[in-house]
This record gives C-alpha cells, sequence and structure tokens, in this order.
C-alpha cells in the first residue's frame, strides 16, 4: 500500500530563498575576483593569458545565468516571504548584471589586443582596487541575510547592515572620484594615442564604473527589505 | 435488543478491529508531521521519535484524551429516538470507523492532507442523517466544532508568533544572544512542562479518580514544570560557543541551545496528539462497547474503559513501527528549513493549542494547527518562505472530506445493517 504522509507540513516549508541569492553572489563575486589578474594580464601583454581569463568569467558568468533561471523558476507566486517577491527578483537580476559587465570587459580585452597607457596606469590600479573593495562589501551585506531572516529583520542586525549599506555607499562616492580624475589623465594624454583604442579605454572605465554603480544598487535593494 | 444480546460480542470484536484498523492508520501517518519538525532539525533521531511517541502518545490518550472520546462518543449524536433499536447506534458507529479508516487510507496513498477528526466527524454526520434522521445530529455541538477548526490554527499562530517575537526580544536581539539563550532556555522549557501538565491535570484526571484542586494543580503543574526545565538545563548547559561554526552563520551556537529544547517539545506534540486524534479515533469504539456492555442500553452513561485508550494507544505504536517509521523519515528529511528555534516555537504553539482544544473536548486536527503556528512564525518575518498552496489545499480537504467520509459512513451503516439483519 502506497503510504505517504498527509503531506501538508513539510509542503508548506519551502527552501529559504536567501540561500540561492547568497550562492549567485559568490558566484558573481568569484566573476569580479578575475578582473584583477586580467589586467595584470594586459599590462604584461600576454594575450593568450587574457583569454584564459577572459573564458574563466564567461564561464562563471553562464553560471550565475543559471542559478538566476533556477531561482526565478522556483519562486511561485503562492509563496509567503518575509520580504517583497519583486524585490527579492530585482536583487538577483541586479546581482546579474555585475557578472554581465565583468564578462562585457573581458570581451573587449579578448577581441583587441589592448596596450595600457603608462599615464594611466596608476589610476586604473586604484580604479580596480576600489571595485574590488565595493563589490567585496556589496557580498558581505548579502551574506548577512541569514542573520537579517533570523532576527526578522529588525534590531541590532540591521544596525549593523545599516551600516554596511552605507559603507557601499560611501565607496562608490569615492570610486566616482577615481573615474573622474582618470577621465581627465586620459584626455590630457590622449592626443598622443591610437584614437580607437582611447575610445575603447573610455569604455573599459564605464564599464568598471558600473560594476560598483550595480553594487550599490544591491545596497538599495536590501534598503528596501529593512524599511518593509 | 435481540440483535445486541445475539450479536454482541462479534460486533465487539469486529469494533476493536475497526478501532485498531484506525488508529493505526494514524500511527503510520500522522504523526510524522506533530514530530517531524524535532526530526528536521536533528533534535532527536527517527528512532528516539518512534520511542518519545510511544511513551507520550500513550500518555496523552490516557491521560488527556477522555473529553474528546466523550465528545464523538455522545456530542454529535443524539440517539434518544433509537433507544428501542441500540444495533442502529452500534452500525452506525461501526460504519463511521471503517469510513475514516478507509478514507484517510485514501487521502494518504494520494497525499491529500486530511484531518482524522474531520474523517469521523463527517462520518458520523453521515449516518446519523439517514441512520436515524437529520434531527438526531447535534448541529449546534458540529457547528462549535467545525468553528474550532477554524479558531485553533489562528490561536496556534498566534501563540508562535508571539513566542517568536518573545525569543527576539529576550535573546537573538541582545548584547550576547548565546548567553541569554542559555538564560531563558530553562523558562521556556519550564513553559512546555508547566502549561501541558496544568491543562492535563486541571480537573481532568478524573476518569482515573484522581481529583486535585484548583491550587494542588497548580503546585503540581509547577512542580512538572521545574522538573522538565532540571533536565533541560542538563542539556544546555554543556553547549560552547563555537567560533568556527558562526563564521559562516553568527547565530549558529544560539540555535544549537533550542537543539536539545526540540525534545521536550516533541514529547508535548506527541502528548498532544495521543490526547485529541487517538482520542477521537477511539470514540466510536467506545460508544460500541458501552451499548453492549449495558446490554443494549443507548445512554451511554457508563465511564470511560481504560482498556479502551490503552488500545488507541497500542494501535498508535503498532502503526509507526510497521509504516511510521518510514514516513517519519521521509517527512523529517523535508522539515530541515525551520531552525531550530523557530521549530520549537511553532510545536510549543502547537502543542498548547492541541492541549487545550482536549481539554475542552473539541476535536481538532493536530496538522492544521501546527500548520497555523508554522505561519504565525511566517507572520513574524521568522522563516524564508512558505507555500501558501497548502494553506489552500487544506481548506479545499475541508470541503470535501465532511461529504466523503459521510458518503462512505452511510454506505457502510447499510451494508452493516444487511449483514447483521
Amino acid at each position: 500500500m502506497p503510504i505517504m504522509s498527509n503531506r501538508h507540513l513539510s509542503g508548506l516549508l519551502r527552501g529559504s530563498p536567501f540561500k540561492p541569492i547568497q550562492a549567485h553572489m559568490r558566484v558573481v563575486f568569484s566573476c569580479v575576483c578575475l578582473i584583477p589578474p586580467l589586467f595584470d594580464a594586459v599590462y604584461r601583454g600576454e594575450s593568450s593569458l587574457v583569454s584564459d581569463f577572459a573564458d574563466q568569467i564567461k564561464q562563471l558568468e553562464t553560471e550565475a545565468d543559471k542559478l538566476k533561471s533556477t531561482f526565478r523558476l522556483n519562486m511561485p507566486k503562492s509563496l509567503f516571504l518575509p520580504v517583497d517577491r519583486k524585490d527579492l527578483l530585482s536583487l538577483i537580476g541586479d546581482q546579474d548584471k555585475i557578472a554581465d559587465t565583468a564578462e562585457d570587459i573581458g570581451k573587449t580585452f579578448s577581441f583587441r589586443d589592448m596596450t595600457v597607457p603608462e599615464g594611466i596606469k596608476a589610476l586604473l590600479d586604484e580604479l580596480l582596487e576600489g571595485t574590488m573593495e565595493i563589490t567585496a562589501s556589496a557580498k558581505e551585506m548579502i551574506e548577512q541575510l541569514d542573520e537579517l531572516l533570523e532576527v526578522g529583520f529588525a534590531g541590532r542586525e540591521l544596525d549593523k547592515v545599516s551600516r554596511m549599506i552605507a559603507g557601499v555607499r560611501r565607496s562608490e562616492h569615492n570610486i566616482d572620484e577615481i573615474m573622474h580624475r582618470i577621465k581627465k589623465k586620459l584626455f590630457s594624454i590622449e592626443k598622443d594615442l591610437d584614437p580607437v583604442s582611447v575610445m575603447f579605454w573610455y569604455q573599459i572605465i564605464d564599464l568598471l564604473g558600473l560594476i560598483s554603480d550595480q553594487s550599490e544598487n544591491l545596497a538599495d535593494r536590501l534598503l528596501l527589505f529593512l524599511s518593509k | 435488543m435481540e440483535i445486541i444480546a445475539a450479536y454482541g460480542t462479534a460486533m465487539l470484536i469486529l469494533a476493536v478491529i475497526f478501532g485498531l484498523y484506525m488508529t493505526w492508520g494514524i500511527g503510520a501517518n500522522d504523526l510524522a508531521n506533530a514530530m517531524g519538525t524535532s526530526v528536521g532539525a536533528g533534535a532527536i533521531s527517527v528512532k528516539q521519535a518512534i520511542i518519545i511517541a510511544m511513551i507520550f502518545e500513550f500518555l496523552g490518550a490516557v491521560l488527556a484524551g477522555g473529553h474528546v472520546t466523550s465528545t464523538i462518543r455522545k456530542g454529535i449524536i443524539d440517539p434518544i429516538s433509537i433507544v428501542n433499536n441500540p444495533e442502529i447506534l452500534v452500525y452506525g458507529m461501526l460504519a463511521s470507523m471503517l469510513a475514516a479508516a478507509i478514507w484517510l487510507m485514501i487521502a494518504s496513498a494520494k497525499g491529500w492532507p486530511v484531518s482524522t477528526t474531520h474523517s469521523i466527524i463527517g462520518a458520523l454526520i453521515g449516518f446519523a442523517i439517514v441512520g436515524i434522521g437529520p434531527e438526531a445530529v447535534k448541529w449546534g455541538k458540529v457547528g462549535s466544532v467545525v468553528m474550532s477548526w477554524i479558531v485553533s490554527p489562528l490561536i496556534g499562530g498566534t501563540i508562535s508568533f508571539l513566542l517568536v517575537m518573545s525569543t527576539r526580544k529576550l535573546i537573538f536581539n541582545t548584547d550576547d544572544p548565546l548567553k541569554n539563550a542559555k538564560k531563558y532556555a530553562p523558562a521556556y522549557i519550564f513553559l512546555v512542562g508547566f502549561v501541558i501538565s496544568l491543562v492535563t491535570i486541571f480537573k481532568g484526571l478524573s476518569h482515573l479518580h484522581l481529583k486535585l484542586t484548583t491550587i494542588e494543580s497548580f503546585l503540581v503543574a509547577i512542580a512538572f514544570g521545574i522538573f522538565t526545565a532540571t533536565i533541560g538545563w542538563s542539556f544546555i548547559r554543556k553547549i560552547k560557543d563555537d567560533p568556527s561554526a558562526n563564521k559562516s552563520f553568527s547565530y549558529a551556537s544560539v540555535e544549537k541551545v533550542f537543539t536539545p529544547m526540540m525534545i521536550f517539545t516533541a514529547c508535548a506534540m506527541a502528548f498532544a496528539h495521543g490526547s485529541n486524534d487517538v482520542a477521537n479515533g477511539i470514540g466510536p469504539l467506545a460508544a460500541v462497547y458501552s451499548i453492549i456492555s449495558s446490554g443494549g442500553e443507548v445512554g451511554q452513561s457508563s465511564p470511560l474503559p481504560l482498556w479502551i485508550l490503552l488500545l488507541g494507544g497500542g494501535g498508535i505504536v503498532l502503526g509507526l513501527i510497521t509504516l511510521g517509521y518510514k514516513v517519519m523519515m521521509t517527512v523529517g528529511k523535508k522539515i530541515t528549513e525551520l531552525t531550530p528555534s523557530r521549530g520549537f516555537c511553532a510545536e510549543l504553539a502547537a502543542a498548547t493549542t492541541v492541549v487545550i482544544a482536549s481539554r475542552t473536548g473539541l476535536p481538532v486536527s493536530t496538522t492544521h494547527i501546527l500548520v497555523g503556528a508554522v505561519l504565525g512564525v511566517g507572520l513574524a518575518r521568522g522563516v524564508g518562505a512558505l507555500d501558501l498552496r497548502v494553506v489552500l489545499n487544506i481548506i479545499i480537504s475541508w470541503l470535501v472530506t465532511l461529504p466523503a467520509g459521510a458518503l462512505m459512513a452511510m454506505l457502510f451503516f447499510f451494508t452493516l445493517k444487511g449483514i447483521f439483519g
């Protein structure tokens, strides 16, 4: 006799939506982590290494995409969640955009053999460092979702996460300032450079800036959870 | 009267068999929901759950099951118009048991969330309508029973909501959650022992010839609460901070304090389940026994004999050993989403609500109350995701189970009537 339990209790409890979001963010973060070594390879002009890193970023981006789709398929409207379902779906979408941007940077370098203008190297390093810092803090923030759930998105944990959000915003501001300097510098030396390359360098700088913008968006999404 | 005299023994044997069948089904299926949370949280192994269930289902049925049994026995149907044909009532009770048991079996196989309680009430109403007449159903009482099915999950949900909030206030949202967890844990365990024993003892043990005054009841309950708290304390005091576990999740150590606490709620759930669901299952058997032992008197003033409650407990144990083990394993594996602190709150709320309902004689559904309690945790923003389709399924099962149980009871009633003449 095929006896099953009266399944409602185990059916009632669905997997926590925060776990897949965190797993997704970890993959996105490893995408971003490959950007500094990618630039390093560009500095040294090792084109095979460059395309190798670009490939790795692409693979991770595909993985993140898969995680995102699985997550979306497992979020029926009948779910009762501690946060707004739409906000959760937008959050994972925003995370995914970071991986997309990282992939775009990788692609640009793998299409074109680019040499880094000496004048912007130092500033570029500064920008890369800032980008890593802001994505790392965005990831830390996402890792706090478990803890937030435990305290019901209120209380002490909320203070801590609010501080983290404020930190991400400050970093973004800082990066804006670096972007400004690096673009000014690039403008001052652009007549000595190949015009097409300059165009691409502007684009790459903008893409790096986009990563920190997108990290800031994550902070804004999280703020929505907290203000519910 | 002649029929009772001629076939009395055969009828009683049938009643015992049907009663066992039904309680067997309850043990095999229903219990997994009641205790699955504790198993899923890793507080107890499946084997330990079975042992706890054996002891506490028994105790629940024997100590606190009397009121619900008497509601089923004489609260739903008014047999006054068939005083001269007591065999009608015997057929009806037999038919109701068989109908409820078979309906449960079908629903379990299909995975529908139906409740033992609702099946048996549906069956009783069905039989009474065709066997005696619609006026024999105590509709007022039925109304209050049906109301309790709606109200009891709400109460369970409210209690669990408040419990979750209290754990936040006292433990999670403080400077040193672990220290506070260890400080307040014995108080929560005290609450488990105190509430369950107080509700049970409070003028509720007269069928065991144990009559305590109000103050005595309170004292015994307090003593029992302290006793459970002491046992709990001996488990909890050894728990140390685990920095490596805290790294990935800063409340890991705090949750560890709640894990042993779920042993107590598992006991309480088994007790509550025994007091309500087991008592439901054996109500009709008790009715048959009282008619036959009195030689055909439908007045049913005789007290509930202890052996019937024991038989109910035995059926549950049998169900557990044969099939419940497997079901518990499956369900336990799935219910891992509730952290121990949340599982504790949900189970404590559910057990308390069920025992209070049992005490007032209301046949409620343990599982539905537990679902209500888990929703209460969800409303406190305490759980990742709850699938509300399940709630819809429960409502549908309410609407289906009553007529299904009733129709089957009618069918079996006429069959039995035909057999015994």
